[in-house]
């Protein structure tokens, strides 16, 4: 017997939506009924856009007519490996414009590697008398006089996050541009700006903000200054140093000594350049509160290094530079049972030689220490498979498994032998994993392997590994829930892509550089896929210069309902219907 | 006793009760404290009146079922208490609302009739997790709705592309030579294994256990292994030997063109035959005079190179571009940078 529906007013199933905030939700009541589509885009708040050039801002605003919080991310994840040309895109001024007309009411912007200018930020200023969050993360093309129209306008700005951004620094009088009626201000992040604020500003800011509970210095904020900051907010959560380095002078010490343990919430720290080590006992304190330590900037060696991690009992994520060393991390491994997320950065990438002691050992001890452990980063000269094959039956909780074996190709380092049964190992047992880099010698069997198990993987990072076009077509057809596939230096071609062609279409976008991929074979794929942008970059000259199984340089593909974009700089086109035009 | 009477000894027993009428027409009698936590009962007495005596009883909303009712009045009941402690009060409310979505649909339409805003939150909550981490499909279920979005509305190319036929069959085909690999591995473990086994005949076993009493009741000759194997082989491989059967009658009722298609595979590559349901599975070869260590590779380079072609096949319409672009040489500049991706090294990349 079919029953009937239920017809709630609408306010009441505005009101259960209200209550469902995640995405994915959102989006699958969007897709359950006409109604519910239709209540649901009108009161939908928030939207997270993964690529900027999925969809236009017209085509957002016209869905979405009262978003209070819009993300978008621009380039793709290996321009933060110098791969995406400048100039390329990711360009938020339409964005911006379109949404000072649409949405008065908007509260928050948060962008991710995208090319962020000073007028747009004058725009944000001028434009939204509620706004209280932006976070640019990875972001460029602003100076500190955009941050300056910020400083002066936004009344109810609560968070202002530059993390990782490329900022022209002119000057450190923009934060004076904050009116000293101003005192909301809960979550502060400059650490990327080059040059120094204006100190006694900040000071005063600090001190009249009662909520303000994250406060990330830059390294040009002088040690001796710190401690004043602190006692102006005794009730920060995270802090980020500046240099910490200075005349060793006791008095120094000790002021800063009293001004930490005077910060009893503090959960986080950051920051860390320049570390003169006799000033590290300072923190000792609050050491056994913290959850959070990033000492990715801190050139500390050993002892020094062990002794601090070692007092942080609570802590869930620590990142750090190969300083710690494979003993560091056994110590690791004793003291901070509840650490969830570690990533180890290499202190020379360059360098020919290994200029520290650490090994595959130190991940080993670490996954067999932190029952938590779910997120790992790790820079490292040696790997075997019989140490992935150890990490992986350690940590089958693992969700995010990330191994940078510096130099490319190398093979299992006890046996020579390709790591395809190592990486295999930690796909099959690690069932909930999500993202994976992978490294070292690797052949199509270990793309097999993660066909056949990561069923679960989001994104796959791939550089100078595989024979043949097997290796690909694994990873595509069995990968299930693959979101972002980027790959380099891979001897992929046209055949499992145009295979697959389908696949694509259920990913957010997939990146090949330096790989087999012909031209023809792109313009195929633009063709035959009218939702899909197929953009191909060669800053050599038009790719129609050379013959059509000429191997392009760079291919970016990603699903779109926005068609090609229109804002290319000469080194890109996008191949379609009318490429055969564009080109000529 | 008189009713004064009554009063004076247990004066809580003069409650005064409201007339309620639900949308079926029946008329009740509630407490009055109770049901003046619902705002719009509320209302309908101190201003209109209303509630006093059997006429003038209230008319709910017509979402207001009797059954609903009794079950708001519970709810009412509960919290119109003053002395509950924020625990008492949210246990109760957990255990309320268990119950089936149908009801709690009615529930909170009704509940919202009457204004009632904690159940209605309460109730909304409990519909949001209900909703949390489900399909279209499963909350289209839970709520009897209509399917009735387009595809161009859903905008749905997310099917599962394992449907697509293509990439099935590759993937089956992959499978067995997996299989076929993995058989020959498994093979070569088994005659290992078999030299190891006891040499000693049945008689021999049969004299040492008895204490070598030196009677020998029947002579046996020792197995001949290699003959073991053959049956092994056999034994291991029934469904391609049931195969060769129907797999002669499909091949025979293809029809042409795949049938020269089809011909030109199993002449490039003895070892594929086609199956009934449209794979190509491997032959294996029951000859392991060649079996030693360096075989394998090539084995793996052949069913590339055999999956490959397959794989060209299946996708014709883009075979004879492909065609056109790959056999007219190939030019491959070398990429080999010395430089590794690890270049820049964002933290929070």
């Amino acid at each position: 017997m079919k029953k009937t529906a239920y017809s709630f007013p609408e306010e009441v199933l505005e009101h259960v939506f209200s209550f469902i905030v995640s995405d994915k939700d959102r989006s699958s009541i969007s897709l359950v009924c006409k109604s519910w589509y239709e209540i649901e885009r009108w009161c939908r708040r928030k939207v997270f856009v993964g690529n900027c050039y999925a969809v236009s801002p017209p085509i957002l605003i016209k869905r979405f007519p009262e978003l209070r919080s819009v993300t978008l991310k621009g380039k793709p994840h290996f321009a933060d490996f110098n791969l995406v040309p400048e100039g390329w895109g990711g360009f938020a001024c339409p964005w911006i414009r379109a949404m000072a007309g649409a949405y008065p009411w908007l509260e928050e912007i948060r962008l991710k590697r995208m090319v962020v200018s000073d007028e747009s930020l004058e725009i944000i200023a001028k434009s939204f008398k509620n706004f209280k969050v932006l976070v640019l993360s990875s972001c460029e093309g602003f100076t500190t006089e955009g941050l300056a129209a910020i400083a002066a306008n936004c009344r109810n700005l609560r968070e202002l996050d530059l993390r990782e951004s490329e900022v022209e620094d002119l000057s450190g009088r923009w934060l004076s541009d904050f009116p000293d009626s101003y005192t909301s201000l809960e979550s502060l992040n400059i650490s990327c700006l080059g040059n120094e604020v204006n100190l006694l500003a900040l000071e005063r800011l600090v001190s009249r903000c009662p909520n303000l509970k994250t406060l990330r210095l830059n390294r040009a904020v002088p040690l001796d200054r710190l401690p004043n900051l602190l006692r102006g907010a005794p009730q920060l959560a995270e802090l980020g140093t500046g240099a910490y380095t200075s005349e060793m002078r006791p008095d120094v010490f000790s002021n800063l000594a009293e001004a930490f343990a005077g910060c009893k919430q503090l959960k986080a720290l950051s920051g860390f350049w320049d570390v003169l080590p006799s000033y590290l006992p300072a923190v000792y304190p609050v050491c056994s509160q913290l959850t959070s330590l990033n000492l990715s900037y801190a050139t500390v060696q050993s002892p020094d290094l062990i002794k601090l991690v070692s007092l942080c009992e609570k802590l869930q994520k620590l990142w750090v530079l190969d300083y710690i060393e494979d003993d560091g991390l056994e110590i690791l491994a004793a003291s901070c049972k509840d650490l969830r997320e570690l990533r180890v950065f290499p202190s020379d990438p360059f360098g020919l030689e290994p200029n520290v002691a650490l090994t595959e050992q130190g991940l080993v001890s670490v996954s067999e220490g932190c029952p938590k452990l779910q997120s790992v980063l790790y820079f490292c000269r040696q790997m075997s498979n019989a140490a992935l094959n150890t990490i992986a039956r350690n940590r089958p909780n693992m969700t995010r498994f990330r191994l940078c074996i510096i130099e490319p190709r190398s093979p299992d380092y006890l046996t020579l032998q390709p790591l395809d049964d190592g990486f295999g190992a930690i796909v099959e047992h690690c069932k909930d994993l999500r993202r994976l880099s992978l490294s070292g010698l690797l052949t199509d069997r270990v793309f097999e392997y993660i066909g056949t198990y990561g069923k679960k993987l989001e994104m796959l990072s791939v550089a100078f590994a595989g024979d043949s076009d097997l290796g690909l077509h694994h990873v595509l057809s069995g990968c299930d829930n693959l979101r972002k596939l980027e790959i380099r230096d891979c001897p992929f071609g046209d055949k499992a892509l145009l295979a697959n062609a389908a696949k694509l279409e259920t990913m957010r976008s997939l990146w090949m550089s330096s790989c087999s991929v012909s031209f023809g074979a792109c313009k195929v794929l633009g063709q035959k896929m009218p939702r899909l942008n197929v953009e191909v970059m060669d800053e050599s000259g038009p790719p129609d210069s050379r013959p059509e199984s000429s191997p392009v340089e760079k291919l970016y593909v990603y699903r779109t309902v926005a068609g090609p974009r229109l804002d290319m700089p000469g080194f890109v086109w996008t191949m379609d219907d009318d490429s055969a035009l564009r080109i000529s | 006793m008189s009713e004064i009477d009554m009063a004076v000894i247990k004066p809580e027993m003069m409650k005064s009760y409201i007339w309620l009428q639900t949308s079926d027409g029946s008329i009740q009698q509630v407490e009055q404290e109770i049901a003046m936590f619902c705002p719009l009962i509320c209302q309908e007495i101190i201003t209109k009146g209303m509630g006093s005596s059997k006429n003038s009883a209230i008319s709910l909303p017509q979402q207001v079922t009797p059954s609903t009712l009794s079950l708001i009045l519970d709810y009412c009941r509960f919290h119109q208490v003053p002395g509950r402690s924020n625990k008492e009060r949210k246990s109760h409310d957990e255990k309320f609302v268990r119950m089936g979505t149908n009801r709690l649909c009615e529930l909170v339409s009704a509940a919202d009739s009457l204004q009632l805003r904690p159940l209605v939150d309460l109730i909304s909550r409990a519909l949001a997790r209900k909703i949390e981490g489900r399909t279209p499909e499963e909350i289209r279920e839970i709520f009897h709705l209509p399917d009735d979005l387009t595809e161009e509305e859903k905008l749905e190319p997310l099917k599962n592309i394992t449907d697509d036929p293509r990439i099935r069959l590759l993937n089956r085909l992959y499978a067995k030579k997996r299989k076929e690999l993995k058989e020959r591995e498994r093979l070569k473990n088994v005659e290992i294994e078999e030299e190891r086994v006891d040499e000693r005949s049945v008689d021999d076993l049969l004299t040492f256990i008895n204490g070598n009493d030196g009677d020998s009741k029947a002579v046996k000759t020792p197995k001949n292994k290699k003959k073991n194997r053959k049956k092994k082989d056999q034994q291991k491989n029934p469904s391609l030997k049931e195969d060769s059967g129907p797999e002669k009658k499909e091949l025979n009722g293809h029809d042409t063109c795949d049938q020269s298609s089809d011909g030109n595979i199993i002449g490039e590559t003895s070892n594929l035959t086609y199956e009934e349901d449209g794979t190509f599975s491997p032959k294996i070869d029951f000859d392991d005079g060649d079996m030693d260590d360096g075989i394998d590779p090539a084995i793996r380079e052949k069913i590339d190179r055999e999956v490959e072609d397959f794989a060209r096949r299946i996708n014709s319409d883009w075979a004879e571009r492909m065609q056109d672009f790959l056999t007219s040489g190939r030019e491959r500049t070398s990429t080999l940078s010395a430089t590794n991706g690890n270049g820049y090294l964002r933290r929070h990349a």
